[in-house]
């Protein structure tokens, strides 16, 4: 296939530019549709005395309130554990917990009514940290523990442990598009669902559980989200639910989209994690033992947390091979909204604890910490079987270490920052190289599976349909290639079809990065039925002049919109014809398509097993600079290397590279959420929510992707990429320790947490100077 | 008043629009531009992010004639505009940027090369990010780095790390600001022009509100004398939020921003005199050489979606104890210039603001300039903003250090003024007393340091803790030490 067919733009693009791209918000409403608003709690623990709606069912417009006694169906929409509540009933455990749902012809109308519907509440103690939900025994479920080897008796054993306590912090979503759905009520019970959401399945199985009616009643579409970053994979089934709720019970199409400030204060964030843990070592600094104790926040109720604590103790060894390791994990329930899935899904919390205790190894040996991370790096041949017994197979560590040490002048930089460092007394610089493995599939194995349908039409021009939502990653436009490349046609005549329930049922969610992966191979699957299918009358047709000898199925080429055998190159037929001969010939033009991913399998009780498919590596060196009197900080430069196999779209997969990164770079710098004692939260609109702007990515920003390392056993022999280049950010987190360790001369721990917002980088500084006086 | 006028007029695209709001159900003068054009059928382009000003999504460009009657094109914040602030202008739309030659559509560069250079992934910011070049394109011919990320401060994306975007940026701006706007330029030009010599004032009635706007001073003189309660806005950055976040829906509004005797600048042998109503982005252009501390504090403030609307009257009027500007006037010891119908009076700025968003201002009156002194050559001062986020965010500390040292350096006057650390913009003045007369050293510094610590007392919030507050507020004054030393 022509050569540039792995550098086409994304496939909205041109649509993107000129404002064309339709969200569920910029759909035509239809003119009879209502306006929906939730009505959340303020407290954060209260029991609900009494409510009453009369005067706000009076004001003009408003055409429905409902509470959870007008839900038809089950009043639950927790998508694992059925622990959430659609609508509160006698409690509310959150402060922006639904408790009513207004229909009205306006928002301000909404707005109104809002404003005079009665309740009475009754205040009741929250738990609004890790600290106290320990303290109180919130437990959410059991723990996820792994062990190999005896730990403890390793530490022991060990020349040098440290031990410390790591608070990594929660991180807001921040999608553009707010959370969104319109939902049009149809024939008797049948709804059909616009959901801005990354799981249509479980948004159609939720929508028809609170609805009391079968899934084949409902239908959920989704043709773009604006951002998800994990948001939407169970939270937009919320609005969904609200809104078919409120459509169902109004006869008349409603539309929920959150105003900015609701859906920061309604929605789930990445979880706090609060860990200690123990490291043991040896004058070279290698890892004898670990151990580490991941406390998660879960929020109020269950969502995702327990598959995301999961994911943070399968990362808990980072890119090292521990002899002796023992992981647990435990999920607390606390008054904070539902924390839920965020790029990365508990694998960053779990990977930025033991970062930091190499960090402090380092420091406590007085060794660079990029030493200490290659000398314990997995090995190739042995030392290269994780915690939980999978082998690290294909392990790139060391290939992207040797050129990215070379390509980021990494000793010769070191040297001019610690000259620097010595001149300067009110600005510090640091550096870190940190990096990343992680690994690919859903940990929940039955996940993993796809479904596609792939239809050609008698033009000759192809509908793809498959399980997977476009966010903005670039899914559709890598499946659009794929389709072109498996056709052999041009990748014009192909068109990704929103993503549609009634389409291909059952998909798994749009998460754990496998979207290209799986999603991919569900459509060369159909794609591969329906060429069976056109080959065979491709050789009846070539066969019919009676060569000598005749073409066999395993010669047929699609190629550069035509069909042909490639031992005789003059029988040929252009796509276009072919595809009309089939219909002709009463030959299916349509197939679905099946994929899941092989040999994935994990226990939970003895924490081994094969968890994931395979493994994304890259790395990171970064530079920074800090202010030591205000603790501002600037990125001077970042290096990345990264490894997508054999990327199908390389631009698409530099643009998850560095996106992802700088998400990670919010996270680990100025995305600060700060909750008060009453579990309100102050963080809850851009004004004091600060993700990055152009200013705040690195001055020079070199990101490249691995050349020559086509992954196995995957689609084209891709990688996936959307997670893992946001744990890469870890290189500026760990710089500025780096920068602020700089004031003490590297002899005194900092004080530390994620994120280094400048109020944290300013008191570490200045508990250095003062234990220095 | 002379004769008044009761509708708004713009061009819209290329579209003349006429609105008078009397008899319509769905708009008010105050629903902003960015719910008006969502309410249109083809104009869903452009996206409401945050409806406060912080995200750019929501991203038009406004072409306006300035005072040699050129035309001018700004990007602004949709969601923070009231309609008649666009009353004799043209709004420029994504809609709007491409160019249909025959059934062919061409893209615009600034859209060919986002295309190109894989600017968008999710595209929710792409509209408002594309709005933004386009004003970078029509004003700028290679602009530096820096200027193009300026421009890009005010949008938000959260998908691409914005390094494409910079990239397309780059790859645009080569030229020189032509397009298919550059051929009706004349045409908008003079259209335009017809409305600005109608120069009466608007009053648009609504049923719950009566917006007022004013086309000269006399006018919004008499206007506020009439009408004591109704609220000024110049450029509502500051008011709109009111509407925007808290759904209050004011009565009665005196809209300054068209009132040309406010955005003047006029430099005296003695000071600089500053209409109230000047767009900050303009006053940054002025002051650049002539008040350095003013720039740098400018170059951080806000966006330049809003420095193209947001006043220093406003920063004034709203005197919020992170109020940008302020820190540096007390420093300059500038003097508001207020006038009523009746009266005229100047008020140290020191006086004027008295509170917690408190001035001294009367009822009848409108500040209608800022009177600030040059600096005599042997004066240093110098302005500093701590915030979390470098730009585009709320100061969590700033200060303004004004000083003159004598020939053996001794501090002859020091006058320190800090944002952020107490109800109101408050002067340091025990550390101003324990400086003044000493030597101007390290050690000093260092035990005035001490005395700055427990100077205020800081609230702690959603920004940063009390603690945060005073270490850097202390700071701060080692660090002007280490620049001036
Ligand atoms: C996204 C965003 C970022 C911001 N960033 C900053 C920042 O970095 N630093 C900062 O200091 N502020 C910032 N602000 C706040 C605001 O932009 C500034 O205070 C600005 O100077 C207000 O000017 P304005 O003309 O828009 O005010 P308006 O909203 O028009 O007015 C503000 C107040 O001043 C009064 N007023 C206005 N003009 C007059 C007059 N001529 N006479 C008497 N009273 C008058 C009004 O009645 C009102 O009370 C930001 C705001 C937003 C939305
Ligand atoms: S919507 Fe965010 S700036 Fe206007
Ligand atoms: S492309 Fe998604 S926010 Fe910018």
């Amino acid at each position: 296939m022509n050569a540039n067919e792995n550098q086409i733009y994304h496939d909205s693009a041109i649509k993107h530019v000129s404002g064309k791209s339709v969200y569920i918000n910029d759909m035509n409403a239809p003119s009879d549709m209502l306006h929906g608003k939730v009505v959340y709690s303020p407290y954060a623990h209260a029991k609900i005395l009494s409510f009453n709606l009369e005067k706000a069912l009076q004001v003009k417009g408003v055409h429905g309130i409902l509470s959870y006694k007008d839900i038809p169906g089950a009043n639950q929409m927790g998508p694992v554990f059925h622990d959430e509540p659609c609508l509160a009933e006698n409690i509310v455990n959150f402060i922006g917990q639904a408790v009513f749902l207004i229909a009205a012809e306006s928002k301000e109308i909404a707005a109104k009514a809002e404003k005079l519907i009665e309740i009475e509440y009754e205040p009741l103690i929250p738990i609004t940290t890790i600290e106290e939900a320990i303290a109180n025994n919130q437990l959410l479920s059991v723990p996820r523990i792994i062990n190999r080897g005896n730990a403890n008796d390793a530490m022991q054993k060990a020349k040098h442990v440290l031990k410390g306590i790591l608070k990594t912090g929660a991180q807001e979503h921040w999608y553009l598009e707010t959370q969104t759905s319109l939902c049009i009520p149809d024939e008797m019970n049948e709804m059909m669902v616009y959901s801005s959401t990354q799981n249509p399945n479980e948004t159609q199985a939720i929508v028809a559980e609170v609805l009391g009616i079968p899934r084949n009643e409902v239908i959920v579409e989704i043709r773009r989200m604006g951002g998800a970053f994990g948001g939407k994979e169970t939270q937009g089934n919320h609005t969904a639910a609200w809104a078919a709720l409120l459509a169902n019970y109004t006869k008349r199409p409603v539309k929920i989209h959150l105003f900015r400030d609701d859906d920061q204060v309604m929605t789930g964030k990445r979880h706090r994690f609060i860990s200690d843990y123990e490291i043991g070592f040896d004058d070279e600094g290698m890892i004898t033992a670990y151990k580490v104790n991941l406390n998660a926040d879960a929020g109020a109720t269950a969502d995702l947390s327990m598959a995301i604590l999961e994911r943070a103790v399968l990362h808990a060894d980072g890119s090292y091979f521990i002899p002796d390791i023992s992981v647990i994990g435990k999920a607390w329930k606390t008054n904070l909204p539902s924390n839920t899935a965020f790029r990365g899904f508990g694998g960053p919390q779990g990977i930025a604890v033991i970062e930091n205790a190499i960090d402090r190894m380092a420091r406590f040996l007085k060794k660079d910490a990029t030493e200490i991370r290659f000398r314990n790096f997995y090995g190739i041949t042995d030392r290269n079987t994780t915690h939980y017994e999978e082998e690290v197979e294909n392990n790139r560590l060391f290939t992207i270490f040797e050129q990215i040490i070379q390509s980021s002048d990494y000793h010769k930089r070191k040297k001019e920052i610690a000259e620097f460092n010595s001149k300067n007394e009110f600005y510090k610089k640091g550096m870190a190289l940190t990096p990343v493995k992680f690994g690919i599939s859903f940990t929940t194995a039955f996940l993993n599976q796809a479904g596609a349908l792939v239809n050609i039409y008698q033009d000759g021009t192809v509908l793809v349909n498959h399980g997977g939502t476009e966010m903005g990653q670039g899914l559709h436009t890598k499946m659009q290639q794929i389709a072109a490349l498996e056709l052999g046609i041009s990748h014009e005549y192909i068109k990704v079809n929103a993503t549609n329930t009634s389409k291909v049922p059952n998909a798994s969610a749009t998460a754990a990065s496998s979207g290209s992966d799986m999603n991919g191979m569900a459509v060369k699957n159909a794609i591969d039925i329906i060429k069976l299918r056109l080959i065979e009358i491709a050789i009846d047709e070539f066969n019919k002049k009676k060569h000598p000898n005749p073409s066999n199925a395993e010669d047929i080429v699609f190629h550069n919109n035509f069909i042909f055998d490639k031992l005789h190159p003059d029988r040929i037929l252009p796509f276009k014809e072919l595809v009309m001969m089939a219909y002709l010939q009463q030959k299916s033009l349509s197939s679905t398509g099946y994929y899941k991913t092989p040999n994935i399998h994990y226990n939970r009780d003895t924490g081994k097993g094969h968890p994931f498919h395979y493994y994304g590596f890259g790395m990171a060196v970064s530079e920074i600079q800090v202010d030591v009197l205000t603790g501002n900080h600037k990125i001077l430069r970042t290096d990345i290397l990264h490894d997508t196999g054999k990327s199908i779209n390389e631009a698409i997969d530099i643009g998850q590279v560095e996106g992802g990164f700088i998400q990670g770079v919010g996270w680990c710098t100025t995305e600060d959420i700060k909750w008060d004692t009453n579990g309100k939260l102050l963080n809850h609109s851009p004004d004091t929510y600060k993700i990055p702007t152009v200013q705040d990515i690195p001055a020079d920003f070199r990101t490249t992707l691995l050349k020559d390392a086509p992954n196995y056993n995957t689609i084209r022999q891709s990688k996936a990429v959307g997670e893992p280049p946001l744990m890469l950010a870890f290189s500026v987190w760990l710089a500025i320790k780096d920068a602020i360790s700089a004031v003490g001369n590297h002899e005194i721990e900092p004080d530390f947490s994620l994120p280094a917002t400048n109020e944290v980088i300013l008191k570490s500084i200045e508990k250095i100077k003062l234990s220095g006086k | 008043m002379k004769a008044t006028s009761h509708h708004i007029r713009f061009i819209l695209d290329n579209q003349w629009v006429e609105l008078d709001f009397q008899q319509s159900e769905n708009i008010r003068p105050s629903t902003t531009l960015l719910n008006y054009l969502r309410c249109l059928p083809s104009h869903k382009g452009v996206k409401e992010g945050c409806a406060e000003g912080d995200c750019g999504a929501c991203t038009v460009v406004v072409a306006e004639l300035n005072t040699n009657n050129e035309l001018e094109y700004k990007a602004l914040d949709s969601c923070l505009v009231f309609l008649p602030m666009i009353h004799g202008k043209q709004i420029i739309t994504i809609e709007n940027l491409e160019q249909h030659i025959g059934k062919e559509i061409q893209l615009h560069p600034v859209q060919q090369l986002m295309v190109e250079n894989n600017g968008s992934q999710c595209g929710y910011c792409t509209p408002g990010i594309v709005m933004s070049l386009f004003a970078l394109y029509k004003n700028h011919h290679k602009p530096e780095k820096e200027v193009i990320e300026d421009a890009l401060t005010g949008n938000l994306c959260r998908c691409t790390g914005y390094k494409p975007i910079i990239e397309a940026a780059k790859h645009a701006c080569i030229h020189q600001g032509k397009d298919h706007f550059s051929e009706k330029q004349q045409e908008i030009k003079q259209q335009l022009l017809n409305i600005k010599k109608d120069n009466t004032s608007i009053l648009l009635y609504h049923s719950e509100q009566l917006y007022m706007l004013p086309q000269n001073l006399n006018d919004a003189l008499k206007l506020k004398k009439q009408y004591p309660n109704a609220v000024l806005i110049a450029g509502a950055t500051d008011t709109a939020l009111r509407q925007t976040k808290k759904g209050e829906i004011i009565p009665q509004i005196i809209d300054l921003s068209q009132v040309e005797e406010l955005k003047n600048i006029e430099i005296t042998d003695k000071s600089v005199i500053i209409g109230s109503s000047l767009p900050l982005e303009k006053l940054k252009s002025g002051i650049e050489k002539s008040f350095p501390a003013l720039f740098n504090i400018l170059k951080v403030f806000g966006s330049l979606q809003i420095r193209n609307i947001a006043t220093m009257g406003g920063n004034i009027g709203s005197a919020s104890p992170i109020g940008d500007t302020l820190p540096f006037l007390f420093a300059c010891k500038a003097v508001i210039k207020l006038q009523s119908f009746d009266t005229k009076r100047k008020i140290p700025i020191e006086d004027f603001i008295i509170g917690y968003r408190k001035t001294a201002i009367k009822t009848d009156e409108l500040i209608v300039a800022i009177e600030i002194p040059f600096i005599p050559e042997n004066v240093i001062l110098k302005s500093y903003k701590v915030s979390n986020r470098k730009d585009l965010d709320i100061s969590t500390v700033s200060v303004c250090f004004r000083l003159q040292l004598s020939n053996d350096k001794k501090v002859k006057e020091i006058i320190i003024v800090y944002g952020g650390m107490a109800v109101q913009t408050l002067r340091a003045k025990k550390t101003e007393a324990f400086l003044n007369g000493k030597t101007w050293n390290k050690q000093i510094v260092e035990t005035a340091m001490e005395i700055l610590y427990n100077e205020f007392t800081p609230i702690s919030d959603a920004r940063s803790d009390k603690e945060y507050r005073k270490l850097a507020c202390r700071n701060l004054l080692m660090k002007f030490w280490d620049e001036t030393k």
